[in-house]
């Protein structure tokens, strides 16, 4: 039972959406409540996964069977701790988007649940996914959902924001789908399968290239300067859901790409692009920070805000330590849950008064008191103020950074300081002072269904911040692993390069290659 | 057997009286049902390698064609009732031309002689070069039908001129003779039986619609009935790559360094200039036709690969083009109603409110034409590429790829259509008939079931292109 727990996860939702689309038009609440049930299911199955979960690395529940075996694509899944908690994560936010959009989607609510599960299919296939050729098929295949959802149920130019979405991401995928048939060619391995790809060697001039194609598909999704320009766009107009699942779970897959694909496929590429990534994702840092910090809207300001957070991500995959990568596996989590929060709360400010624009509010603290403490916990929580969620991550991230770059580590300090500033002064203006515009003096405070929907992630935030042990040791023995594997591929490669050119051709091996054995 | 039911159609049709509703459509379906019987009869064992004095081969790669060709042509049958009542063309000759085109389908794909495949290849065009125009009383019917007369007549033309210089050559016109008397060629035969190549590409690359021989494509696509454009785009494409197949690999090995990069400057410009002409379209049968020419770029892209990965890959993205352009085509047709059909964007505006299950159903096809997972069109071009790359030509897979992202907003343009702009003064269409559900039906099983799993037909591809190319 125990072994078809991914394969549950991954296919359940695509059941769900199936009955919720054959449901009669009319029967809203039915679809709601499938949906809804789906979901919850969907979550209940990765806290049971959770608890059987063993604190050691390698894959656990995997599943091997062949699918192609004419091209040597299998049906190959697997968990480890770099995807435990991304899986946990998006099957926590998708019941609460949808409880998030119970009343505010209320046309074609058949069609709004069917995608919604769609989606979180689709997700959960790309973090179980061994095999690049499954991994491309759900990368893409979510790609269909939430472009519906965008351009459907998002507000006025969403058509823009949802074609552009689409193609911006799928111009990078398709790269990388040249890239895997290359490797597949270059390697002559006869197989898709990330682990026996891993181990064959690949020439170091056609890694560079590889690692280009690779980089860029994810890089777009992280994502990472200067390939962000989807987002801003694709955030602002998305339903309320749709912002949710695409800052909580669609952008961790492009860290997690290059964690679990770019990096251990061609270690040496990625060794030599690192500082390139570091420097990319600093100035992401502080660019995201300072777009935020003049922007009128609320939503854009959050949704550049996740640039500059991802940009922490991205400083600690790029300075491969211990600390750094899981201080960005934490933080991808952190994000998670911090910004969709912020979308939540938003949201929750848009029901009420159609509008996102900072200007349009001022006061709210005294009309909506609860609400306001709850959002002002989570924008703590996305400063990175210590006790919550944030700060463990981001600082784990600066000291597993520092031994990689100490300049970079003290620029992206400077992030920190002006997230405070962009946060602090947006909550200035929309949460204290006086009630300025009429129209706030009567909203009301939040409802039983927003305290379901807000309550849990601010608990998160605040447990995720003082018991993150409870949550790094799964994280930590995989990414040890992980580490350890590429560098000792690193160096043998290296070592290898070196006896071909100091050894005389026809003699046999001079050196012990491969020779270090894990500690 | 299928030449014999397009008689009895005929026959049909002068017999039944005025005002009854015709037979033709059911009798079709019968014929084209029995003779997918007998092929699979022969693929399991009787009566294969027959061969009507060396002109004519029953082998594998024949019969995965001639069992696509059936199922196309019951595809269409099954979707043109309704459209041909709704456009009032409903006789028994559309009928007994689609049989008859079929045969000449069959023909062109098994024959394994120059002549007899120029007599498939007119038998095959003539009665098309008649469906087309079949709207009497419409002018873009008649300008379609002689326009593809014309340039038709004039592509069979260059054909023939390249048959007369390669049997010059090699003093034969039967295929595996031809590549034997090539193989000892010297320089002066070389020249002229590249020549022949030459002019035989061109002839080929008429019918299929690639560029620069595909100016046709989009006037008579427009302006043909919609179940005969669908018809076209498949039914010619897989006959005349069938055929394409078959010479080159059979006849012209020797001469592969020189017609490989030939066919790949083709592709490469095929795939660009159809899709960037697509882009610019709003008529919805003109923007399938520019994404025709689109696919016969990616095809020839795998066409470079042969004799390795490619033949197989080929013949699978037939199989998966067949099925989502007739799809596509189907949803179109099955639309028509009172002498209307959807002809622009705005017509298809709000589809997705109003009929669900059309609007899914397209937006299926659609998908899969883009190429994205899950779907028989990314498995197909999966092939294609990797076969591509495989032979080392990886700029033509880079082309191609970036190529289906500008694809992807052509298609997308119209799922924009039917999901995310109100219905407005769109005209309400017609109902679906039974027929056309269920040919729609089989599409969209098609195509999702290959996306998810293509073992089956890839083997039987396999199989077929070892028939071609024995390793």
């Amino acid at each position: 039972m125990s072994q078809s727990i991914l394969s549950a996860l991954v296919f359940l939702p695509v059941l769900g959406a199936i009955f919720v689309a054959v449901t009669p038009r009319e029967n809203v609440l039915t679809q709601k409540l499938l949906g809804m049930g789906m979901s919850l299911v969907v979550f209940g199955l990765s806290l049971w996964m959770l608890a059987a979960f063993q604190l050691f690395p390698g894959m656990q529940f995997e599943v091997n069977r062949p699918w192609l075996p004419q091209y040597g694509i299998a049906y190959h899944i697997g968990v480890d701790g770099l995807s435990l908690w991304l899986i946990v994560l998006l099957s926590f936010l998708t019941p609460i988007s949808l409880l998030a959009s119970w009343n505010s989607i209320d046309s074609r609510v058949r069609e709004f649940n069917v995608f919604m599960l769609l989606l979180e299919a689709g997700m959960i296939g790309v973090f179980v996914s061994l095999d690049l050729f499954l991994f491309y098929i759900f990368w893409e295949a979510m790609l269909i959902p939430m472009y519906f959802l965008i351009g459907i149920w998002g507000h006025e130019r969403r058509i823009y924001a949802a074609v552009k979405f689409f193609l911006y991401t799928m111009a990078g995928s398709v790269l990388m789908l040249v890239g895997f048939l290359v490797l597949y060619q270059a390697t002559g391995s006869q197989s898709f399968d990330l682990a026996v790809l891993a181990r064959s060697p690949v020439d170091p001039a056609l890694q560079m290239w590889l690692f280009a194609a690779f980089a860029l598909a994810f890089a777009i999704k992280v994502p990472m300067f200067p390939f962000h320009t989807w987002l801003p766009d694709a955030h602002v107009e998305a339903p309320t859901a749709g912002s949710v699942i695409l800052a909580g779970v669609l952008l961790k897959m492009g860290g997690y790409g290059f964690l679990r694909f770019a990096i251990p496929l061609f270690p040496d590429a990625a060794a030599r692009f690192a500082p390139w990534i570091g420097t990319l994702a600093v100035i992401g840092i502080i660019y995201g920070a300072l777009v935020s910090l003049v922007q009128t809207d609320m939503k854009k300001l959050v949704a550049y805000s996740s640039v500059s957070h991802l940009g922490f991500v991205m400083l600690g995959i790029a300075s491969f330590t211990t600390a750094g990568v899981v201080g960005a596996v934490y933080q991808m989590i952190n994000h998670g849950i911090s910004t969709g929060a912020l979308f939540l709360c938003v949201g929750m400010l848009y029901d009420r008064r159609h509008t996102h624009l900072i200007s349009e509010f001022g006061g709210i603290k005294t009309v909506m008191p609860w609400f306001s403490a709850l959002f002002l916990g989570m924008c703590l929580s996305s400063m990175a103020v210590p006790g919550f969620n944030g700060f463990v991550g981001e600082f784990l991230i600066l000291v597993g950074s520092w031994s990689f770059s100490p300049t970079l580590v003290a620029l992206a300090s400077l992030g920190v300081i002006l997230a405070a500033a962009y946060i602090l002064w947006m909550v200035q203006r929309v949460l204290y002072g006086e009630v300025t515009n009429p129209k706030n003096r009567s909203l009301p405070d939040l409802s039983v269904r927003e305290w379901v929907v807000l309550g849990p992630m601010v608990l998160l935030a605040l447990f995720m911040g003082v018991a993150s042990p409870l949550f790094t040791r799964s994280i930590e023995p995989s990414v040890d692993s992980m580490i350890l594997k590429v560098e000792t591929h690193r160096k043998a490669a290296a070592a290898a390069a070196r006896a071909r050119e100091v050894a005389p051709p026809v003699a046999p091996a001079p050196q012990p290659l491969g020779g270090e054995r894990p500690r | 057997m299928v030449a014999i039911t397009g008689l009895v159609v005929l026959l049909a049709q002068a017999f039944t009286p005025k005002g009854r509703p015709s037979p033709s459509a059911g009798l079709s379906l019968t014929g084209l049902i029995a003779s997918l019987g007998a092929t699979l009869l022969i693929w399991n064992g009787n009566g294969r390698g027959a061969n009507v004095g060396g002109s004519y081969a029953a082998d594998d790669f024949a019969l995965f064609l001639h069992f696509l060709i059936l199922v196309i042509g019951l595809l269409v049958v099954l979707l043109s009732p309704s459209y041909l009542r709704a456009t009032k063309i409903d006789r028994g000759e559309y009928y007994a031309l689609l049989l008859f085109s079929i045969v000449g389908m069959l023909g062109l794909v098994s024959c394994k002689e120059l002549v007899s495949l120029f007599v498939a290849l007119e038998i095959m065009s003539v009665s098309l070069y008649a469906m087309a125009g079949l709207h009497r009383d419409r002018e873009q019917s008649l300008e379609s039908a002689l326009k593809y007369f014309v340039t038709g007549a004039f592509s069979s033309g260059f054909f023939l001129y390249g048959v007369a210089l390669l049997y010059g050559v090699s003093g034969s016109t039967s295929l595996p003779d031809m590549a034997q008397h090539l193989h000892g060629a010297t320089a002066s035969t070389l020249a002229l039986a590249l020549l022949g190549t030459g002019l035989l590409l061109v002839g080929f690359g008429f019918k299929v619609a690639s560029v620069p021989f595909h100016m046709w494509a989009p006037d008579v696509y427009q302006g043909a009935p919609t179940t005969v454009t669908g018809f076209m785009a498949a039914g010619v494409k897989v006959a005349a790559f069938g055929a394409f197949l078959r010479v080159l690999l059979e006849a012209l090995p020797g001469l592969a360094s020189e017609w490989q990069p030939a066919l790949a400057a083709l592709a490469v410009v095929s795939m660009i200039v159809g899709n960037l002409g697509a882009l610019a379209q709003s008529n919805l049968k003109r923007m399938l036709a520019y994404s025709s020419v689109a696919h016969a770029g990616y095809i020839l892209t795998a066409l470079v690969a042969t004799p390795g990965l490619g033949v197989e890959a080929v013949l699978f993205y037939l199989v998966a083009y067949a099925a989502m352009n007739l799809g596509a085509f189907g949803v179109l047709s099955s639309l028509a109603r009172d002498d209307q059909e959807p002809l622009s964007l705005g017509d298809l505006a709000g589809l997705g409110v109003r009929r669900p299950a059309l609007a899914a159903a397209l937006t299926l096809f659609l998908i899969s034409l883009t190429g994205v997972p899950v779907s028989a069109g990314f498995v197909g071009k999966f092939y294609l590429f990797r076969a591509a790359v495989n032979a080392g030509y990886v700029s033509l897979a880079l082309v191609g790829v970036v190529m289906s992202v500008v694809s992807a907003y052509y298609y997308l343009r119209v799922v924009v259509f039917m999901y995310m702009r109100e219905a407005g003064d769109a005209p309400t269409w017609g109902p679906v008939t039974w027929w056309s559900a269920l040919g729609l039906a089989a599409a969209a099983a098609a195509v999702l079931g290959l996306g998810v799993y293509p073992g089956l037909v890839l083997e039987a591809a396999r199989l077929a292109a070892q028939a071609l190319v024995p390793h």
